[in-house]
């Protein structure tokens, strides 16, 4: 309950913060990311002003239905925010930030995310059910997830990371990509889940969040 | 005899329950993965989707292209996401279609600053588009639209008038290229499949500009999304895409020209560049059943737009010859592209050259070419959907 409030509170500050983004003058346009020994990247604080609210400032927060963006791709992202501007892909809080964005600032936008690291998923509560993980790693292999995404989840280019996503998130991505509520880029994940149950989708997507599996935390 | 009638009975029951196995097995891969082979490298390979935003002005790779001396090529418009298909209007304005990133139509007029304005927007696969006595026509993969008096309406098009209505939809080879030539309109259904019986599609058709009378024009067509007359003989030539997945190296593209329209078949999927019959498909059949190609355009090529040259700006050998926009395999490991040339040799066949590469850098692409525009001064357009660009090709001595 106070994860949901969290969310409407930050979607708030977000629809704010959103029309002063758009506000901002576009910045010259550079398909390249910044260099790091250049003046400070903009988009690092137009990224902590506009997105760290929700997102976290290392691109991991805990807030409900909200992805993790640390690990994520150039290609990924700018996919993603371009979907959001064009009202495609359906979040409320999302298109407002995208809305205002020119293509020199989902670059800039997407160029920043790409530069944050992976952030492991903190060590779980109760450790994995090792029957369920097993399940999800026969059905991530039966419909070829790793094909794509890779055999460590890591994605790449225009596919994105998915190991330690949030396990809602997931769960919420795959049940829209069947349902065709969630548009993809392309329609390869709408044609992947095609033949995929719902129980077995939020198999895959409790397997993804908890992936490798890492070793129970209760052995301390 | 009994008994090989009872063997014979026997394999047929073998070959339907494998036939069976393969088809709810196929229902579950996407159309164009169909005849992937299992391999892991094959398995690797998806369509390249185009990146969401255009290259900056100042990215474009046109230093990088090489062109037969005396040409030069500059960049005519930039920011125009998507770029595919390319036509001019009466009053000089050029539109340019779209598939599968902007869903948009844009318009450019002929001076200026050359920058892009959005006419049609949330219209997925907006590609196939033809100019025709003030009229804008616009085919998705479900339907064809006619937008009239549409360069006096660039500020708001209005509602177009749907023609026709019956194209059946999906993604595979479902998007069109048009041409309009002597009051028909031409357009083609593609496989709905990598490889399949295509039942009746998988052709080229004409129909009246009101959307009447469907003609077949050619038959055992996989996939052209580029077509043009020749303007000496009026034969209509078409750039074909061969399947995929037989290996890296085959099929070809094909090039290929129909001499009697309704009557020819081009071997789709019994036979592929001519010469191979169809692993599966072809048994039975022979390769000479079917019309061969008056030319190969390269393994898993991408061949797209396809335009005769008309201007007079370029050398004399270019007159009667047609350029060829070969976009670039997703399915091969080495990547190539570029914009062909090919010339009729009168005999049925042509001879292809590349005449402008440079769009391919470390086995990446900077550019993939789509279609072609004969400006007045007989300078030609290129489009380029990967990078969101159009450029000029020029030619002096």
């Amino acid at each position: 309950m106070r994860g949901l409030a969290g969310l409407f509170l930050c979607a708030a500050i977000l629809l704010v913060l959103a029309s002063a983004a758009g506000a901002q003058q576009a910045k010259p346009r550079s398909g390249k990311p910044a260099s790091p020994a250049a003046a400070p990247n903009p988009y690092a604080q137009r990224f902590a002003t506009l997105c760290a609210a929700c997102h976290g400032a290392n691109g991991r927060s805990d807030m409900p239905g909200t992805p993790v963006l640390a690990g994520q791709h150039m290609f990924y992202a700018i996919t993603q925010l371009f979907l959001f501007r064009e009202g495609r892909r359906n979040n409320e809080a999302m298109t407002a930030v995208a809305k205002g964005m020119s293509d020199a600032d989902m670059q800039g936008f997407a160029n920043f995310i790409a530069t944050l690291p992976p952030v492991p998923a903190p060590p779980p509560p109760t450790p994995p059910d090792p029957a369920r993980m097993k399940q999800g790693a026969e059905l991530a292999k039966q419909h070829k997830c790793v094909f794509c995404h890779g055999a460590d989840f890591a994605g790449g280019q225009q596919v994105p990371r998915i190991a330690g996503q949030h396990e809602d998130y997931l769960q919420m991505s795959l049940r829209g990509f069947k349902s065709g509520q969630r548009p993809g880029y392309t329609m390869a994940m709408g044609e992947a889940v095609h033949p995929v149950t719902p129980e077995e989708l939020d198999t895959l997507a409790y397997y993804a969040a908890r992936f490798p599996g890492a070793p129970a935390p209760a052995s301390k | 005899m009994p008994r090989a009638v009872r063997v014979g009975s026997l394999i047929a029951l073998v070959v339907l329950t494998a036939l069976g196995a393969a088809s709810t097995q196929a229902q579950d891969e996407p159309g164009w993965a169909k005849g992937r082979p299992k391999t892991d490298e094959a398995m690797k390979m998806a369509p390249v989707p185009a990146f969401p935003v255009p290259t900056p002005a100042d990215q474009l790779p046109v230093s990088k292209f090489k062109l037969p001396p005396g040409f030069k090529v500059e960049v005519w418009a930039s920011n125009v996401l998507d770029a595919r298909g390319l036509r001019q209007g009466e009053k000089n304005n050029i539109f340019v279609s779209t598939l599968f990133v902007a869903n948009k139509v844009y318009v450019i007029p002929e001076s200026g600053k050359h920058e892009a304005k959005v006419i049609i927007d949330n219209m997925p696969l907006a590609t196939g588009i033809e100019i025709h006595k003030g009229s804008l026509y616009l085919a998705t993969n479900t339907k064809i639209m006619r937008y009239d008096n549409v360069e006096s309406n660039l500020d708001k098009l209005g509602e177009p008038t749907v023609i026709y209505d019956k194209l059946p939809g999906g993604t595979d080879h479902s998007w069109k290229y048009l041409r309009i030539r002597g009051d028909k309109l031409y357009y083609a259904v593609g496989a709905p499949c990598n490889l399949c019986d295509p039942g009746e599609w998988a052709r080229i058709f004409s129909m009246n500009l009101d959307g009447s009378n469907v003609e077949t024009i050619a038959q055992g067509v996989r996939n052209t999304v580029g077509f043009d007359f020749d303007p000496k003989t009026g034969n209509l030539w078409f750039t074909d895409n061969g399947r995929d997945w037989f290996s890296e190296e085959l099929p070809n593209d094909e090039l290929n020209v129909v001499t009697q329209p309704g009557k020819q078949h081009f071997g789709y999927p019994f036979c592929h560049q001519g010469n191979i019959p169809d692993p599966e498909f072809g048994w039975g059949k022979s390769c000479d059943e079917y019309v061969k190609p008056a030319a190969l355009l390269g393994p898993h090529a991408g061949s797209l737009g396809l335009k005769f040259y008309t201007g007079k700006m370029f050398p004399a050998k270019y007159q009667g010859a047609m350029f060829i926009a070969v976009h670039g395999p997703w399915n091969r490991t080495k990547k190539y592209n570029g914009v062909f040339v090919a010339y009729p040799d009168g005999k049925g066949g042509a001879k292809v050259e590349p005449f402008m590469t440079g769009f391919v850098e470390n086995n990446t692409y900077l550019g993939r070419p789509v279609d072609f525009l004969v400006m007045k001064d007989g300078s030609l357009l290129v489009s380029d959907d990967h990078a969101g660009a159009i450029y000029r090709i020029t030619y002096s001595k």
